[in-house]
């Protein structure tokens, strides 16, 4: 042992140093927030609860039912049922996502024809049973209602996921794409 | 042998074909449109061009025939460009409205464009707008997304021979459009929207509510609905069926279905359906459970059982049941009940005509595949219509027909209209005579046969009572034709054999079977018409179309089955209900099926089921014989239970069960469950058990099993023994004929949309025809001074009805024909009938009627 080393134990240095962080960190600013009294705003194009687009225009889903969300989920969490409407236009029944199946891959936002389709920035959402997290077709409409009011929400979709509807035409004469 | 070079690999063909057949069959593939391997080629769509070397231009692989030494290339630059140039031209008008459209993801131009197709178009211009028209009940045309391949209006004319549809318009305006203009007013095959391979012909009946890919079970499975037993794959989700489509290629109807079997679906579903059993308390049919019905059910059986024996309870088994199903029925009604006395609503037609036929030229003489119909040369029909009792089997007259085949009808076709060569219209109701007459003639010029004495001696009675000549129009031209004839088919339907001098019809048929060696077909209206008599739903027969007097065939069966089979002759259908009505026969259990409003004499068997002391009828619905019985039993229907089903070519196919949502139970489980309770126990598992047990004790199904009846092509005689004819009776003395003098006579209409309880609880066929129409002829409607769409009212000796009229050109002679099919206004309710002393038929001729206008 060295006389450097035998002085930097009598010392204590090492203690020392552990303590000069600990107090450097005491007085500095604190980076926990005391969630939830405390909310951080969600980054832009964060990925949270679902919800259906309520068409600006007809204040009914933009969703014309095809599908394709519920084929390219992973793990098989959307359910549609459609049927044909009095005016012989398909209507959408039921869409239903069992919301706790979810892994927030987005792909089912991706793959809608009709921007339609979108994960909110709504992140905390939580319940007694599991029946509360089986979202109807209402409750996701709700749901745009509710976090994806006014512009934000096609703002949302145009600068997170790329809409496809430009690649369609319109599905029917009556009903416009965005 | 021709051998050509495809892509550099060398594939030799065994016969002529096209380029495109040659490449398929080497496994090469080249994308089409307009082509589909039912029908002929057109080469509109340019679509599946290919480059032939020593030839300028490129050439449509589906018109080129592949000739010897050719080097054909199907993917080259030049070509992906040419296929690339031609979908974006389909797609100029095109909506590509792929998530709204019903036929996305299982759309042949979605997947052409997915592969060959440019990834943008470059048109900016408006497509043209179409609306969508909804205006026929079942399909639905959106000619916006019409691609102008003719495919439906190929399939229409060339093979279903409907002629219902045609290209109209020119350029980009050229849709399909039914003549009738609004509606489609056709057969409703709808084997049009099943070759169309875009959306732009839909059905009415699932649109819009499911995507292909939802689909969570094929089911591969047989048609319900008539003898033919057309295979069929049921698409489900949720339980639920979706729809019903054929696979091109698959099963002996090779993809073609008809509307009953297509669209017929609907009733599995009904929400009239039965729910629970019902037991009559107090007079009243009230709910039950599943044990007490059946407790009640095997008490009272067994009571009347000891009380008057076995004889006093009689059974009618149904040809809408499987073969397993009637099985079980009729070892229960011998072993558990100690009754002969088992017949089926068959007996008025199919069951009497094939039994006779079968003593007179041997088991197995009407196992005749429908594909043969094809290569016949001269096709005789008489008794009925092909193209509605049996629709694909009236397809494949209609082929051959066009193919050049003399096709002579008997009376009235109208399936046929078109397709027929020699009409003979004989005075009505004596289309025996004529018949008889034919085979006289025909038997002057060929000679006996020497092989069968018995039925020699019938043929040389006959021709030494008839001259074999007649003045009817066209009778030498068909008996020429026949005489000529290479090959001869000969299709009888029920309407001759529903005749008190049935036999007489049915024995010149067999003559003529007999000494042209023609190929016998016979109509059947219910899926397992054949299977019945096979499974020994007969009162005289055990199963294989064994003879219960015969003691060497019944040890086999007493033996397998632990007990003595009742000796006493059984009664047949007819004879049960005389029984009834007498007080005989006390108790009466029938296994789905209607006899009140499906046999003649509506009031005789009223009064009979009156006279019962005990009823009970297992069904899906509650039907008119359902509420008069004292238990109801709720069955299950097709695609809810598996089985097997024996059609007219006698090919015995698989029902596969598909759904499994209703409260019914399968008919053979309530039997099993019955006899259980009355000290008989039969402890099946399931059908497939029930299947290895006839296979045992049964010489004519020797190892026949499932996995083997799966492949569908479980073929007569199958493994087994058939027998060789068994003559009994011989026609009676030639004489005697009634007269028919009266102004109209009323006789049962089949309708091609229905075949009776089941369609009539299958929304889409009662959309298409919703009520009983009196077809008369025109001469008759001039006389009675009534238009189209008239009401009339038609009365006969048994009772009337009021009925809207319609004109039907192909009747000639004073005939009325109405459908039976409709509750509460049947036509057999109005007929009286005579039982034929031979088959013991009921025969329903010469009901007189008048009519009168409203
Ligand atoms: S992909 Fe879009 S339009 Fe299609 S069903 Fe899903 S949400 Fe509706
Ligand atoms: S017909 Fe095919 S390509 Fe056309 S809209 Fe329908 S799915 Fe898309
Ligand atoms: S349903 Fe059949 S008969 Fe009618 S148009 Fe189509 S192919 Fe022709
Ligand atoms: S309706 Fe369909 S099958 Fe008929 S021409 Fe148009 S695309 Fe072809
Ligand atoms: S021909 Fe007979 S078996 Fe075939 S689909 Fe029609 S009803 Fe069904
Ligand atoms: S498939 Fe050959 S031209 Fe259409």
């Amino acid at each position: 042992m060295s006389v450097v080393e035998l002085v930097k134990k009598v010392l204590f240095m090492e203690v020392l140093q552990g303590l000069a962080l600990t107090f450097r960190h005491m007085v500095s600013p604190s980076v926990t927030r005391q969630y939830p009294l405390e909310k951080r705003e969600p980054f832009p194009g964060s990925r949270g609860l679902h919800a259906l687009v309520r068409d600006a225009e007809t204040g009914k889903e933009r969703c014309v039912g095809c599908g394709l969300c519920a084929a390219m989920c992973p793990s098989q969490c959307i359910h549609i049922y459609t049927s044909e409407g009095d005016d012989h236009k398909k209507i959408v029944d039921r869409y239903e996502i069992e919301v706790l199946r979810c892994v927030y891959c987005a792909l089912c936002v991706e793959a809608c024809p009709y921007a339609a389709l979108t994960l909110t920035d709504h992140f905390e959402y939580c319940g007694y049973t599991r029946d509360e997290f089986y979202y109807t077709k209402e409750r996701l409409l709700e749901n745009w209602d509710k976090y994806m009011a006014g512009e934000k929400g096609m703002n949302y979709i145009k600068n997170f996921w790329r809409p496809r509807s430009s690649d369609f035409a319109a599905p029917s004469p009556e009903r416009k794409g965005p | 042998m021709i051998t050509l070079t495809i892509n550099d690999k060398e594939v030799s063909l065994d016969r002529p074909m096209s380029v495109l057949e040659a490449a398929r069959q080497a496994g090469i593939k080249i994308p089409t449109l307009c082509y589909h391997e039912a029908l002929k080629p057109y080469g509109g769509c340019r679509l599946c061009v290919v480059e032939v070397e020593r030839m300028p231009k490129l050439q449509t692989a589906c018109t080129l025939t592949a000739a010897d030494g050719m080097v054909v290339r199907t993917e080259s630059e030049m070509i992906a460009k040419v296929r690339r140039g031609i979908l974006e031209f389909l797609l100029i008008n095109h909506p590509l409205d792929c998530p709204y459209c019903d036929k996305a993801g299982e759309c042949e131009l979605q997947d052409l464009v997915n592969k060959y197709g440019a990834t943008a178009g470059r048109y900016r211009e408006e497509k043209r707008k179409v609306p969508e028209s909804h205006k026929d009940h079942i399909l639905t045309r959106n000619m916006e997304r019409c691609i102008v391949c003719t495919r439906c209006v190929r399939m229409c004319n060339d093979v279903q021979g409907a002629s219902a549809i045609a290209m109209m318009g020119r350029g980009g305006h050229t849709r399909m459009e039914p003549f009738s203009s609004a509606s489609f007013n056709c057969e409703y095959c709808g084997n049009c929207l099943s070759v169309c391979p875009v959306g732009a012909i839909l059905s009415r009946l699932y649109i819009h509510s499911f995507r292909p890919w939802q689909v969570d079970t094929e089911v591969e499975t047989v048609c319900s609905y008539c003898g033919v037993g057309c295979s069929m794959v049921v698409q489900v989700r949720d339980d639920l069926i979706k729809r019903v489509v054929p696979r091109m290629g698959l099963g002996l109807n090779r993809g073609l279905l008809c509307s009953r079997g297509r669209f017929g679906y609907e009733y599995i579903h009904s929400q009239d359906r039965l729910k629970t059993p019902l037991v009559r308390r107090n007079g009243k049919l009230e709910q039950a459970t599943w044990s007490e019905a059946l407790r009640h059910v095997a008490e009272r059986l067994t009571g009347i059982k000891k009380a008057d024996g076995g004889s006093a309870i009689a059974g009618i088994a149904s040809a809408r049941c499987t073969n397993e199903e009637n099985y079980v029925f009729q070892k229960f009604m011998r072993m558990a009940c100690g009754s002969n006395n088992i017949d089926s609503l068959s007996r008025a037609g199919f069951a009497a005509a094939q039994k006779y036929l079968e003593e007179l030229l041997g088991q197995g003489i009407t196992a005749n595949m429908i594909e043969g119909l094809k290569n016949s040369e001269v096709i005789l029909v008489a008794g009925g219509d092909p193209g509605t009792v049996n629709p694909v089997l009236g397809l494949a007259i209609r082929e051959a027909f066009r193919r050049g085949a003399k096709v002579a009808v008997v009376g009235h076709a109208r399936g046929l209209e078109r397709f027929t060569s020699i009409r003979l219209t004989p005075p009505l109701f004596r289309e025996e005579e004529f018949l008889e007459e034919l085979l006289a003639g025909v038997s002057r010029v060929r000679g006996l046969r020497g092989e069968k004495l018995d039925v020699d001696r019938g043929i040389r009675a006959i021709s030494d009572a008839y001259p074999g000549i007649s003045g009817l129009e066209g009778f030498d031209e068909l008996k020429h034709a026949l005489l000529d004839s290479p090959s001869t088919s000969i299709v009888l339907g029920s309407g001759l054999v529903q005749h008190s001098r049935g036999h007489r019809a049915i024995f010149a048929v067999a003559g003529l079977t007999y000494l042209l060696e023609a190929r016998l077909y016979l109509l059947a209206e219910r899926p397992n018409e054949q299977g019945l008599i096979d499974m020994g739903c007969v009162p005289e027969m055990l199963p294989g179309g064994r003879p219960l007097n015969n003691h060497d065939y019944t040890r086999k069966f007493e033996e397998a089955w632990g007990g003595p089979i009742p000796e006493e002759d059984g009664m047949t259908l007819m004879e049960i209900m005389e029984g009834a009505k007498e007080g005989r026969v006390r108790a009466l259990y029938i296994m789905g099926d209607n006899p009140l409003v499906n046999l003649p004499g509506g009031p005789l068997i009223e009064e009979a089921l009156k006279a019962l002391d005990f009823l009970v009828v297992q069904d899906m619905f509650l039907t008119e014989t359902g509420r008069m019985a004292d238990v109801v039993l709720p069955a299950v229907g097709w695609s809810e239970k598996s089985g097997t089903y024996t059609n007219i070519e006698r090919r015995i196919q698989l029902l596969r069960k598909a759904v499994g949502n209703s409260s019914g139970m399968e008919d053979w489980k309530i039997i099993n469950d019955v006899s259980g309770m009355m000290g008989y126990p039969m402890a099946y598992e399931d059908a497939e058990s029930i299947m290895d047990e006839i296979a045992r004790v049964s010489p004519l199904y020797r190892d026949l099993t499932y996995r083997e009846i799966g492949k569908g092509n479980s073929l007569w005689p199958y493994h087994g023994e058939p027998l060789r004819g068994e003559i009994h009776e011989l026609p009676a003395a030639v004489n005697g004929t009634g007269s028919y003098t009266a102004n109209f006579y009323l006789a049962p209409e089949k309708v091609l949309f229905h075949s009776g309880t089941t369609s009539r609880h299958s929304q889409a066929l009662m959309r298409i025809c919703p009520e009983p129409v009196l077809r008369i002829g025109p001469a008759a409607a001039d006389t009675l001074g009534v238009r189209e769409g008239d009401r009339v009212k038609v009365s006969t000796s048994s009772g009337s009805g009021e009925f809207p009229l319609s004109i039907d050109r192909t009747i000639s002679d004073n005939r009325v024909l109405l459908s039976n099919n409709f509750e509460g206004s049947g036509v057999l309710r109005l007929m009286s009938y005579r039982l034929d002393p031979v088959t013991r038929a009921p025969g329903i001729e010469g009901c007189e009627a008048t009519i009168t206008r409203l």
